[in-house]
């Protein structure tokens, strides 16, 4: 596969001229202190300007954004279909499927892979029509990090800072300002190919001495090995750290809505009120930590407790998706969960929790 | 308008279904028979999602055993939104289905063995798909022992059914009801529980099927393993709320396990190691 | 037959009605759906029966209940309209305080002087306690919100004449606020109420830049211990944090912490 060598500027220009032709989404400052993937207009400004404390906000520099970058093609509301009447007192069901080409930059590694893991997801059993269409549509340009975003990253110990996969073309800054643009797939190749950029040769050698630099150790480390983290969540039922990390949680599903490897959903009907017998149904994002989850008709709830919820969440992304789907943990480690929780409670301080105490001898569950 | 797509959204796209008739068979249950587009196909102890377009969608057993008739059965008890409004609707109004969607009963498994059927409420709703079968084939499926149990004789399904199955040589039928409320009562009374100690059964070569309030399982399980019998010979039909049918949604999921999917007949020996399977 | 709607206020600034005329754009639709017989807002005629009634408003005096339970009579269905009728909201911070008191506060001592005296002089707030509808009549639905949300009176009028009623999960304003992608207000240093208040609104105060003061009351179950503490290590003081959740869910927290 071709790789090159780019200047910042070289690579804004050209990602301005993608959004000529398909819509392109990057990372840009929102609110006061976060970061949003939106849309490139084609005559809007580039909106680049930096936080004083992240020198991450370019584009092809990743940047920790609250809604993570999957929510592109699993959007928090979706149109599944809409409905008409037919000739016959029925309905005409007409699907939504959205094949809008799209570009999506400064993806992180921990999020391509958790986009890596949703196509598996989408994929497998029943495919999802509407998630596989946007994903046969999109673009995917990763950049490589070099430094933990904030305080809340644990993308090395959860096995994802080096994630390639799934990335048409991989960004890696170098140490003289340029960045190292790998195409990945023959979707990168073309892309690139009337990039202007200057061709490279061992892309490999220039990305391993660009990591080298990273700092050691990257981002928040578990005190256990990963395996050990992920067979601890798999075999702890009944522990006290469940209670422990909920005494402050308002089940308000935050974390479940900001993970880029939640992908539960609700249905909603609509009618329309312009044309009577019209209508659509569309999927909203949902959440295993909201109290109505697991309520069935007649209102007995599987989950009625937030600690009970909680351990239906962790044991999620840390055992039961890596047994079914194999390709490790479903938790990249992005620390949007932590990071977003009102009341700091966090899925590596349960993970770690949980670790210690099956490694503490008393630990006898079950 | 339907743009290009190489990838089919069918699963979650309703069909056309046409009320043949509905009739009310208990305060809070009707019957409903729906005209489809095409055969369903289905195999017992599978379900639909039924809905009405612009109101909401919700998952329902299949009622009536499987055949290649143009034609389901459904038994729908108003407890939400959605299913009081289906009790409104009428013959000749169009509701929308998909599926049939988890795995059901797999016939084959009961040839040539013993059933007892332990139905709670409207748990009865989805056996009955099994219950057909069995009984229209005695040589194949050999004994049936259906229990039947519900709050009050007012509260009781399929009481024709359930009469006309206990005429037939191999089916016996016990009815009971926790409480007769002044009302008249030619069955038991007490919980399905009761009747499993005297049952006579041969063991070795009986399976037990249960569905009913999520409170019932625990204690039928534990009579039937009292009588002997191991948990690779006791199928349980578990209820969740499906939202999607197809193992995305993650609301009916117990465990690791999509119920939806994997489910919603389970055979016990494969949930009970699943801590929230039952309670 | 279209049903026959009617609206119906009581101590209130009638915002939650103004908030449904918001609708005019697709007014001429609405009317295709149902007949609105009573408006004080929109129309001068009053109807004998109608089969929704939409009350906004909460109830201060005894000739105020009465009307209500009149209204009640005359409908099938009745909506409290609008946080005032659903929780009482910011009137209801008065039931803090004992009438007496609350009367001198708000009219002043010549005022309070005169009520001892004057048995015919008795102002709207020398009440003696102030009650959402539910307190007074049965209540078969509840809009929320100051105001309601133009939308979820849309949703409930639809999915009532298909026979139905919208679903109202209970959940926290954080859920439409992180579906809608917006920062988190404890992000950009201001405290928030959004954590233990009732969903529905899309999140509008966030996504417009304020914060969440919890119009449409508590949720039920949640997790005010955690929420007090919450503010307080963001910087409120006790009495601070008792003022915002009195705003809007006076009677709600009074009950809940009780």
């Amino acid at each position: 596969m071709t790789s090159f060598l780019a200047n910042e500027q070289a690579l804004e220009d050209w990602l301005r001229r993608q959004a000529e032709r398909h819509e392109v989404y990057w990372p840009q400052r929102m609110g006061k202190a976060s970061y949003a993937f939106q849309r490139l207009r084609r005559r809007s400004p580039l909106r680049l300007d930096r936080l004083d404390d992240a020198p991450a906000s370019k584009p092809f520099r990743a940047s920790a954004c609250v809604v993570p970058p999957g929510r592109l093609l699993a959007p928090m509301q979706e149109l599944l279909y809409r409905f008409e009447p037919d000739d016959d007192g029925g309905y005409r069901f007409i699907p939504c499927l959205d094949p809008t080409e799209r570009l999506i930059a400064g993806i992180r590694p921990c999020d391509l892979k958790a986009i890596h893991l949703m196509d598996a997801v989408n994929a497998e059993g029943v495919p999802d029509a509407h998630y596989l269409t946007r994903r046969a549509h999109t673009t995917l340009i990763a950049s490589n990090c070099l430094q933990p975003c904030d305080a809340h990253c644990f993308c090395e110990a959860a096995g994802s800072l080096d994630w390639r996969e799934g990335a048409d073309v991989f960004l890696t800054p170098q140490a003289d300002g340029q960045q190292l643009v790998e195409c990945l797939t023959p979707r990168g190749e073309a892309l690139c190919a009337d990039a202007g950029f200057s061709p490279c040769d061992a892309p490999e050698e220039r990305r391993q001495s660009a990591e080298a630099h990273r700092p050691q150790p990257f981002g928040r480390q578990f005190d256990a090995p990963l395996v050990k983290v992920m067979a601890a969540v798999d075999e702890t039922w009944d522990s006290p750290v469940w209670d422990k990390h909920v005494e402050r949680c308002f089940s308000c599903g935050t974390c479940n809505l900001v993970c880029p490897t939640c992908y539960c959903f609700d249905m909603r009907d609509d009618l329309d009120i312009e044309h009577p017998g019209c209508g659509s149904r569309s999927r909203c994002a949902d959440g295993c930590m909201l109290p109505e989850f697991a309520e069935v008709a007649g209102g007995h709830n599987f989950r009625a407790t937030p600690a009970a919820r909680q351990r239906h969440r962790v044991k999620r992304k840390l055992a039961y998706l890596p047994t079914q789907f194999a390709d490790g943990s479903f938790c990249v480690g992005c620390g949007r969960c932590g990071h977003q929780c009102t009341v700091d409670i966090d899925i590596f301080d349960i993970a770690n929790d949980l670790a210690a105490a099956s490694e503490a001898p008393h630990a006898a569950d079950d | 308008m339907q743009p290009m797509t190489e990838f089919d959204p069918a699963p979650l796209i309703p069909r056309n279904a046409r009320i043949l008739d509905s009739r009310r068979v208990t305060a809070k249950e009707r019957h409903f028979r729906l005209a489809l587009e095409a055969p369903l196909g289905h195999r017992p102890g599978q379900f639909v999602m039924l809905s009405l377009p612009g109101v909401g969608e919700a998952p329902i057993s299949i009622s009536c055993g499987p055949g290649d008739e143009r034609e389901v059965e459904l038994v729908i008890r108003a407890c939400g939104s959605l299913t009081h409004a289906l009790h409104q609707r009428q013959a000749g109004d169009v509701v929308g289905l998909r599926g049939p969607f988890g795995n059901g009963f797999d016939l084959q498994d009961f040839e040539q063995r013993d059933t007892v059927i332990v139905a709670g409420g409207l748990g009865l709703a989805p056996l009955r798909s099994l219950i057909e079968p069995l009984a229209a084939r005695p040589r194949r499926y050999g004994h049936v022992t259906l229990i039947s149990g519900c709050r009050t004789p007012a509260d009781e399904l399929y009481r024709d059914k359930l009469r006309a199955w206990a005429q037939l040589p191999h089916v016996d039928v016990i009815r009971l009801v926790n409480d007769t409320a002044h009302q008249p009562w030619d069955g038991e009374v007490g919980l399905v529980t009761a009747p499993i100690p005297r049952l006579d059964l041969e063991i070795p070569n009986t399976l037990a099927v249960l569905c009913g309030p999520p409170v019932m399982y625990k204690f039928v399980i534990m009579a039937l393993a009292a009588r002997g019998m191991q948990n690779e010979q006791i199928y349980v039909d578990l209820e969740r709320r499906m939202r999607c049918g197809i193992g995305k949604c993650g609301h009916c999921q117990i465990n690791q396990v999509y119920c939806c999917r994997s489910g919603p007949v389970f055979r016990f020996d494969e949930v009970a190691t699943l801590p929230e399977a039952l309670t | 037959m279209k049903p026959k709607i009617a609206f119906f206020d009581m101590a209130s600034c009638e915002g939650c009605q103004l908030a449904i005329l918001d609708c005019e754009d697709i007014f001429l639709h609405i009317l295709d759906l149902v007949e609105i017989v009573e408006f004080r807002e929109a129309l001068s005629e009053t109807a004998p029966r109608f089969d929704i009634a939409f009350v906004e408003g909460s109830i201060h005096r005894e000739m105020d209940a009465e009307r209500l339970r009149s209204i009640r009579a005359r409908c099938d269905w009745l909506v409290s309209l609008g946080a005032c009728a659903y929780n009482g909201n910011v009137q209801a911070r008065s039931n803090a305080l004992a009438p007496g008191e609350n009367m001198l506060r708000v009219y002043g001592p010549e005022a309070y002087h005169r009520t001892q005296t004057d048995p015919h002089y008795w102002p709207l707030w020398a009440h003696s306690r102030v009650r959402p509808l539910s307190q007074v009549v049965a209540v078969d639905y509840h809009l929320r919100g100051c105001p309601v949300d133009r939308e979820e009176f849309l949703q409930l009028l639809k999915r009532r004449i298909a026979g139905a009623l919208p679903r109202v999960a209970a959940q926290a304003v954080c859920v439409e606020c992180k579906r809608a992608g917006n920062e988190c207000v404890f992000e950009h240093g201001d405290t928030c109420l959004g954590p233990v208040t009732w969903a529905g609104c899309n999140a509008v105060c966030i996504g417009g830049g304020y914060r969440c003061d919890g119009c449409r009351g508590l949720l039920p179950g949640a997790n005010l211990a955690a929420h007090r503490e919450l503010l307080r290590e963001h910087g409120l003081s006790e009495a601070e944090i008792d003022n915002r959740y009195r705003l809007f869910c006076a009677e709600e927290v009074a009950e809940a912490t009780a």
